[in-house]
């Protein structure tokens, strides 16, 4: 095992730890759910993160998505998130893929699971599809004001994202906040895990739904 | 027959209550409880839920975790026991 992973080795059997450091993930999106996920994926040491996204920083980018800064404007997402993650030398392989989600595109063939870090709706709807088409698991979120929501679609789940949130797409942009972002993430990678570690108590056909202005968190059945 | 609509987010906090149980006559449809709805709150779920009749962009409406735009949209029937879930889905990252 991986000595700095040291600390966090009584929390999982044996063979759980080397299913994690095999875990090959897409991040869709590396905004401020994705940049989160990243290093949170980092630390936990996967093997693979292929990173998603062609827009470049913006400054309304700062207030959350950490690893960019002021002299990162301009540059392409996925790269400069990339160099933020090299730095820490840790063993984790980025790759940084700088292209717009399609239903089309073509994923490598080594992905275990998609996570969405999207922005939007409609793009999230593609991403759903392209993990359906390819097999894959998809644990959606998102993010808004001091709300959130989470929900895990398998391949054999009764609901797919559209079955759902067809109709959530809307024009405004949302309000999000870093505190609530950071929180939103590190429950998707939380309950991704519980089903890619093959525990039992992984979210089945039910959104996890996040209040924090009340500091409550429900499950929403689907049945 | 009874139900039960149940709102989160925004809805929990605007209107100070997690959701209201009917005991009602007759089956309804969907519009039928917004106008319940509407009755017990001001009004308040006809201008969050509803554009020109319709449900609106950015809404949507769970009656036992199915959306009802699959179903008959504001015309779906909603039977003894559902559950209706109301909440403004989370759209950032």
């Amino acid at each position: 095992m991986r000595e700095y992973l040291k600390r966090q080795k009584k929390l999982f059997k044996s063979e759980e730890r080397e299913k994690m450091a095999a875990l090959n993930v897409m991040v869709a999106g590396t905004g401020g759910l994705g940049t989160n996920l990243a290093i949170q994926l980092q630390r936990i040491g996967v093997n693979k993160i292929y990173l998603y996204d062609y827009d470049k920083v913006e400054i309304s980018n700062l207030n959350r998505q950490l690893c960019f800064g002021r002299d990162d404007i301009g540059k392409a997402k996925v790269e400069q998130a990339a160099e933020f993650l090299n730095q820490f030398k840790l063993d984790t392989e980025i790759i940084a893929k700088n292209e717009k989600i399609t239903e089309e595109m073509e994923l490598a063939d080594d992905i275990h699971i998609i996570f969405d870090a999207l922005d939007n709706f409609e793009t999230r709807f593609v991403v759903d599809k392209l993990a359906q088409k390819y097999g894959l698991p998809f644990i959606h979120a998102g993010v808004e004001d001091l709300f959130a929501q989470i929900m895990l679609i398998l391949p054999e789940s009764k609901s797919r994202l559209n079955d759902v949130f067809a109709g959530a797409e809307k024009d405004d942009t949302p309000a999000v906040f870093s505190p609530a972002v950071t929180i939103t993430a590190s429950f998707q990678l939380l309950e991704a895990l519980k089903y890619l570690l093959g525990r039992d108590n992984y979210l089945k056909d039910t959104i996890l739904h996040i209040d924090l202005f009340n500091s409550e968190i429900e499950k929403i059945e689907l049945r | 027959m009874s139900l039960k609509v149940k709102f989160h987010s925004l809805f929990r906090i605007k209107l100070k209550s997690r959701g209201h149980e009917y005991q009602l006559e007759d089956e309804i449809d969907v519009m039928e409880l917004i106008d319940l709805l509407d009755d017990d709150y001001d009004g308040y779920f006809s201008k969050k839920l509803l554009d020109a009749g319709e449900i609106s962009p950015g809404s949507i409406i769970l009656v036992n975790g199915e959306n009802v735009i699959h179903k008959d949209g504001v015309k779906t029937k909603i039977k003894d026991g559902d559950t209706v879930t109301l909440f403004p889905p989370s759209a950032g990252g």
